[in-house]
């Protein structure tokens, strides 16, 4: 579905990724892990076309998608769950889902709000709250169900988890093993690389702008050799 | 009490005009940072538009409409031309090129018409009055504040209740989620411009109608006052812009009913002191909607 | 032996000269051939290049954009037209002008002096409020000023005659004056460039955030400059009034600041060079389009007479550069480069003893403060970024911080470099409490890199350590440092010394950050992520380079980063951080081991 081809992207002086190849099939939870600074947000900003790669081709169902604008991503059926969630706080939660939804028509943003509703009933509760005063873990539900609100062929996750308290990091995981049940295909990057790629079909594991592993997510989870990068050792 | 009913009256008639042309340049600080200083070139399209229109006996009722979408014309053509080149730009460059573009308009006008004012009889009804119990009304300032009350409500219907109006309160907080969301930038930025323009078509038909002259430069002076009523509002904040134009231009009345007739003249002054009294104050509070840089 | 900088300064002085002479000269060649009108506008054109170099001293070197500069230089012209009109007329022209005015007599050269000293009052005035600002409000408040200043002309009738205009200010003939006043211009702009407080400016134009964390304060280096740009418009401005022989409220209008502004932006506003480019550009343009708009007979034709079309040519040209080339036609170039350069080849000293030497030599003893925060907590809204964090870095040693993505880390490095407040809780080093706005904090004894490459990109390679050598001179005298030099030479920039900082490739604006931070004197060195976007190579160089600046410059070094590999080779000693507290501390085996650090880094399952 989605296939990431040799791809180097540069920032100023600094090249961020280094010829990166990845696939994502069609129904797949796959994880995106490695250290901070790996290049992980870039890899997803370029997919998402924030960012133009300055070399090689991304791919989406069977098309090329680097240089056009996220916008007509969108439509084309992808959708992010951006790094820090970036809610809009000045906009109600139905209005962020609403706007969330401007690809679509009418009565199917409307359905599509209802199933938000269903699926995320803390939501549901301040629906008319502006979105400034969600708790974190609500916060991170909003994003997600607005990058939903797209209704994508492909959803993708950077760092969902990120700054929430242990128990909201556990409804974040149940979230995506449900997306995941639902058929969805999911691309999650997070920090937790073991614990995501224990729920992940497949995973790769990013360093430094390069690819440095790749396999069946319970698989690279056990692999102890990839995690010591991590924690020093050698 | 006489005077302050009238003055009211009369400051809120002008102030309405200011408001209209404030709420487009805080709407479009808003989505891209910019104070638009080519945006009183509106008012200037429209009013030869008005002047070609009526000199061929052409009715009000199609000049108006035909006036309010001149400003709305070349509104979006700006940022077609311009503005979508240096969208990303420092707000240095914004300032200056908005500051070109006002220049170019003032030549364009002289070397296409003439540096002289061309003069159109105005209709009627612009300076016609009624009596209202003790008070002397102008049947065109109440108009003013109608239509202007009945835009601002449409305004805030409309970033409300409509998609685009979600769009452009999204794309003013955070421009790149809500391209993630599927906002086209393209299309939410000349949709502002295409908006801003249309209320300053409507504040430059109101205003034009009792004015009675085109010239080159004739949108500086308005638009200088709108900048300012918007930097009281605090650039950004559409509410605030309607505010600080009604205050503005009771203000202005008030300053003039006041000030001994040696210091008239220095109206706007006493008015800029004040702004950059506020500047000094809390430079941050006006200027709210920049966020603070990450580290 | 004549040092670098001041070769660049004589060779710019030398250059814009030359400059400056070529667009006389092309002036007076074009005057000999027309009518008198054309010796006029050799005169207007120099006075005009007064001006423009007078607003570059200001914006080009601080990036913040003044409308306001013409109003000052407004104000001066009054004082001087004021002063130096002969009594007989003022009683004629305002004869009721306070503080006796109308009986006042001043020689016009002692108005003139009168009238700059009163422009550098109202310039210091003016700059106190815009200095503190920045960005658009600075804008405002000067554009602000300039209406005033025009409102309050038009309206003094008794003082200014309004619109009627004061006549009869005694004129200067010819162009002799308005020469001297451009070489003056110049050389004011190049020595302005050339001196600390006008580098101390560039660097706060580079990167505000990354200047203070070098000690500048941001507001006395655009004070300054603004001060000395307003003297010299002022200077303009009264050239242009007495070269007029009279003076009303328009002729310092909005539209002259934007034909100014045009000049300085279609040249280059960062260089002198540009300055006078721009003008020259500009005013050859207008010339043209005047006389084609005139109505000519030219190349067999009856031109028909097209009003505005300089301003046309004006708007035009401005337009084409801020959406082609928003740098200007010369961009960063000036000619003093070229010169330089020229005159380095012929004189290329010999490099002195090897600078590590030096640098060995001189390394100081580390200083004996310990960098301490006391249960230091910060909290955004309802979020804790950092809960209660007690930690102590022993002076001379190298410490890690660590911590997973969102663990306060680069928070905790805020709130020690004082960008943010915390919301309890202390900062000490030496016993000593740390306060102050993040340039106050550099002067106390904390410097830093930052994340994502801040470098003073337009200045040097060199320039941008001297920066920080200069604050320190000032600031950390009792500490010793290896200078300049030394620090190149162990950052391996040496033969990269001359190069703009932004051409440099990614390691080594990382060296150079690091160099700028060390040329500060540190107590402490804070190095946020230095191993970012480098390989696994490049890392393991910078754990030897980091000890070897450490100890040149005999710091501490607090270095955070997320590669746990860096951190154990490189650290003595670490703290590890998870949603903002302390979560272990120890040596690198300590930590590794620590079965709760691994769970947080890599979120092990059935947590």
């Amino acid at each position: 579905m989605l296939a990431v081809d040799e791809v180097t992207t540069k920032y100023g002086a600094l090249t961020a990724l280094h010829a990166v190849s990845l696939h994502v099939n069609e129904g797949e939870l796959v994880a995106l892990v490695g250290p901070n600074g790996a290049g992980k947000t870039t890899l997803l900003s370029t997919v998402v076309g924030l960012l133009r790669p300055t070399g090689g081709t991304v791919r989406f169902d069977g098309r090329t998608i680097n240089g056009l604008d996220p916008a007509a991503l969108v439509a084309a059926g992808l959708a992010l769950v951006p790094e820090r969630r970036r809610i809009f706080k000045d906009l109600s939660v139905a209005e962020n889902l609403r706007l969330a939804g401007v690809t679509a028509k009418a009565p199917d943003r409307k359905q599509r709000m209802e199933q938000m509703a269903e699926l995320f009933p803390a939501l549901h509760e301040k629906w008319d709250l502006s979105a400034g005063f969600l708790s974190g873990g609500q916060a991170q539900q909003l994003a997600v169900a607005r990058a939903l609100m797209c209704d994508p062929k492909l959803l993708l996750l950077d760092e969902p988890c990120l700054g929430l308290a242990p128990t909201m990091v556990d409804v974040i995981f149940d979230l995506l093993q449900r997306l995941r049940s639902q058929g969805r295909t999911v691309l999650v990057v997070e920090q937790q690389a073991q614990r995501v790629l224990g729920i992940a079909d497949r995973g790769y594991v990013l360093r430094t702008g390069t690819v440095v592993a790749e396999g069946a997510g319970p698989e690279l989870a056990s692999r102890a050799d990839l995690f010591e990068t991590y924690v020093g050792g050698s | 009490m006489n005077t302050f009913v009238q003055n009211l009256i009369d400051g809120l008639g002008n102030g309405s005009t200011y408001a209209l042309l404030a709420v487009g340049v805080s709407m479009l600080f808003g989505v891209m940072h910019l104070v638009n200083f080519a945006h009183g070139e509106l008012l200037t399209v429209s009013a030869y538009v008005i002047y070609g229109l009526r000199s061929k006996d052409v009715s009000w009722w199609i000049t108006v409409p035909m006036a309010i979408l001149g400003a709305v014309a070349l509104s979006v053509a700006i940022e077609f031309t311009a503005f979508r080149r240096v969208r990303t730009a420092s707000a240095f460059t914004l300032l200056l090129t908005s500051f070109a573009l006002e220049i170019l308009s003032h030549a364009v006008w002289r070397i296409g018409v003439s540096s002289k004012p061309r003069r159109y009889a105005t209709p009627e009804i612009a300076f016609k009055t009624f009596d209202l119990g003790p008070y002397r009304v102008e049947v065109w300032d109440v108009i003013s504040i109608v239509v202007a009350v009945l835009c601002f409500v449409g305004t805030a219907i409309m970033l409300r209740k409509t998609l685009f109006g979600l769009s452009i309160r999204a794309a003013s907080e955070d421009f790149d989620a809500a391209r993630l969301m599927g906002v086209k930038a393209n299309r939410v930025i000349s949709g502002a411009f295409a908006f801003a323009g249309l209320l300053a078509g409507i504040a430059g038909a109101l205003y034009l109608l009792r004015r009675g002259q085109a010239d080159p430069r004739m949108g500086a002076e308005p638009l200088l006052k709108a900048v300012i009523a918007a930097i009281i509002g605090g650039l950004g904040s559409l509410k605030g812009a309607v505010v600080g134009g009604l205050a503005l231009g009771v203000a202005e009345v008030y300053f003039r009913s006041f000030l001994p007739n040696d210091l008239q003249g220095l109206t706007d002054a006493f008015v800029f002191v004040l702004i950059a009294a506020l500047f000094v104050v809390r430079p941050q509070g006006l200027f709210n909607v920049q966020t603070a840089e990450r580290v | 032996m004549i040092s670098d900088r001041r070769r660049v300064a004589l060779g710019s002085l030398g250059g814009n000269l030359v400059l400056v002479a070529l667009v006389v000269v092309g002036g007076v060649v074009y005057a000999a051939f027309g009518s008198s009108a054309r010796d006029a506008l050799i005169t207007d054109l120099l006075i005009n290049l007064v001006i423009v170099i007078g607003f570059q001293i200001f914006i080009g070197n601080t990036g913040v954009l003044s409308f306001g500069h013409l109003g000052i230089a407004s104000l001066a012209a009054y004082v001087m037209a004021l002063l130096a009109i002969p009594a007989a007329r003022k009683s004629v022209l305002i004869p009721n002008a306070p503080w006796g005015i109308p009986d006042i007599e001043v020689d016009p050269l002692l108005a003139t002096v009168i009238g700059i000293g009163v422009a550098v009052v109202v310039s210091a005035l003016l700059a106190a409020v815009v200095a503190r600002t920045s960005g658009l409000s600075a804008t405002m408040i000067t554009l602000a000023f300039l209406f005033v200043v025009r409102q309050v002309a038009e309206n003094w009738k008794d003082l200014t005659n309004g619109a009627g205009n004061l006549s009869s200010v005694p004129r200067l003939d010819g162009n002799g004056w308005a020469i001297v006043g451009a070489v003056l211009a110049v050389f004011v702009a190049v020595s302005f460039r050339a001196s600390k407080v006008g580098r101390l400016a560039v660097a706060t134009r580079e990167d505000e955030l990354a200047a203070g964390a070098m000690g500048i304060d941001v507001f006395s280096p655009r004070f300054i400059a603004f001060v000395v740009s307003g003297a010299v418009v002022a200077v303009g401005g009264i050239l242009r009034v007495q070269s007029l022989g009279s003076l009303g409220p328009s002729q310092f209008s909005f539209d002259f600041t934007i034909l100014i502004l045009a000049m300085l932006v279609v040249g280059g506003m960062r260089t002198v060079s540009g300055a006078i480019v721009g003008t020259a550009f500009i005013t050859i343009g207008k010339e043209i389009t005047r006389f084609l708009g005139d109505g000519p007979h030219f190349l067999g034709f009856e031109w028909p007479v097209v009003d505005g079309l300089p301003d046309l040519f004006l708007a035009g040209s401005l337009l084409v550069v801020l959406l082609l080339r928003p740098s200007g036609l010369l961009g960063e170039y000036d000619v003093g480069t070229f010169v330089a350069a020229q005159l380095s080849r012929s004189g290329r000293r010999s490099s002195g003893p090897a600078a590590s030497a030096i640098a060995s030599a001189i390394a100081p003893d580390h200083s004996d403060a310990v960098l301490r925060t006391n249960c230091l907590g910060v909290t955004f809204g309802g979020f804790t970024a950092v809960d209660s964090v007690t930690m102590s870095v022993e002076p001379g040693r190298i410490h890690g911080l660590i911590g997973p993505n969102g663990a306060g880390k680069t928070t905790l490095i805020n709130v020690l470099t004082g960008v943010v407040e915390p919301t309890y809780g202390t900062v000490e080093i030496g016993g000593r409490e740390l306060t102050g706005p993040p340039h106050s904090r550099a002067r106390q004894g904390i410097s830093r890199t930052f994340q994502n490459l801040r470098v003073f990109g337009a200045l040097s390679v060199r320039e941008n350590v001297a920066v920080a050598d200069l604050v320190a001179r000032q600031h950390r005298v009792d500490r010793a440092g290896p200078g300049v030099d030394a620090l190149l030479e162990l950052s391996g920039l040496t033969a990269m010394a001359d190069r703009p900082a932004s051409t440099l490739d990614y390691g080594n604006q990382r060296r150079l950050e690091i160099a700028r931070a060390a040329a500060l004197r540190p107590d402490f060195l804070l190095l946020d992520e230095p191993t970012s976007g480098m390989s696994e190579a490049e890392s393991r160089e910078m754990v030897d380079h980091v000890r070897r600046i450490a100890t040149a410059v005999g710091a501490g070094v607090l270095v955070i980063d997320h590669d746990l590999g860096f951190i154990t080779s490189i650290c003595e000693h670490i703290t590890v951080l998870d949603q903002g507290a302390v979560l272990a501390e120890g040596t690198p085996d300590e930590v590794q081991s620590d079965p709760r650090v691994i769970e947080a880094y890599l979120g092990t399952q059935g947590a």
